[in-house]
């Protein structure tokens, strides 16, 4: 499953509803639904690959996560143009998952998962790679609004629309408050 | 049961798949505006903002509320992070910080 289905949090979801014995349909659905965010990593990316072949780009967004795309648009000079780049930081992280993926499932039983700050690991990951993007003072006021937003928003909104949400209109408020800056200078 | 589990894995993978692909496959021909362009700058930090915080504001029942335990180990990530960009760094003292406040709090 890890091999084909790469999104972490629809499997979670998968498995619940298998067993709870709803059929395969409105499971695909819901895993179309929870991965729309992608859309918006997918259009980003887009600007740094004009014009590569179809066959390229189709590898590369087959493999597009949260993580490989944080890392990638840390520093976007590094994987401009070159989707080799790009494929490399993807391809160690997919092994990861898969290789994660099995190890949990031959030895998971073994360590409580609940301890030594394994539940805060992700969350660590993700707060660097939220730091890292960080680049300018307009970066740091969207990270705040976006914070608003996504808690509203989750609180608002069933599933995970909170982060396609936020995303398109964090990002139009950032582009606004860069335009108003301009405009006095 | 065994066929109803491949199409639900084989349909799960393209669904995941879709939207990947089709802005990369349709944007690197077409062309965006400027400020749909410049948005997208922007697009990184609202979508990790998105994952981060949400985290820490809500309880595991799914309640708003303030996640101390969270919270607190979310500060010094936050700042070693900051100062020293180190991704494997920043895991390990988050864990370590929560480990540790899971004896305190």
């Amino acid at each position: 499953m890890s091999i084909l289905v790469y999104a972490g949090a629809s499997q979670f979801l998968a498995i619940e509803m298998i067993s709870k014995g709803i059929p395969w349909g409105p499971i695909v659905i819901a895993t179309f639904f929870i991965n729309l965010r992608h859309l918006l990593m997918s259009s980003t990316l887009s600007l740094h690959f004009k014009g590569h072949r179809l066959r390229t780009l189709g590898l590369l967004s087959a493999q597009l996560t949260d993580e490989s795309f944080a890392v990638a648009m840390s520093n976007p000079s590094k994987i401009s143009n070159r989707p080799s780049y790009l494929f490399g930081i993807q391809m160690i992280s997919q092994i990861a998952w898969v290789a994660g993926s099995v190890g949990g499932a031959l030895f998971g039983r073994l360590i409580d998962h609940k301890e030594y700050g394994i539940p805060f690991a992700l969350s660590s990951l993700f707060i660097c790679l939220l730091v890292i993007q960080i680049k300018k003072v307009h970066h740091l006021w969207v990270m705040v609004i976006a914070g608003i937003f996504s808690i509203v928003f989750k609180w608002a909104f069933p599933g995970n629309w909170y982060i396609l949400l936020t995303g398109i209109l964090a990002s139009g408020i950032g582009i606004a408050i860069e335009m108003a800056g301009r405009d006095k200078k | 049961m065994r066929v109803t589990m491949l199409i639900l894995i084989l349909g799960m993978g393209t669904v995941t798949f879709i939207p990947r692909f089709l802005p990369m496959a349709f944007l690197t021909r077409w062309g965006l505006p400027k400020r749909v362009k410049e948005g997208l700058d922007y697009i990184p930090i609202s979508i990790l903002s998105a994952i981060v915080f949400p985290i820490l504001f809500f309880n595991e029942e799914g309640t708003v509320g303030i996640r101390a335990h969270y919270i607190l180990s979310a500060i010094p990530v936050f700042i070693f992070s900051w100062k020293a960009k180190s991704l494997w760094g920043s895991v390990l003292l988050g864990m370590l910080v929560y480990w540790g406040l899971g004896f305190v709090l």
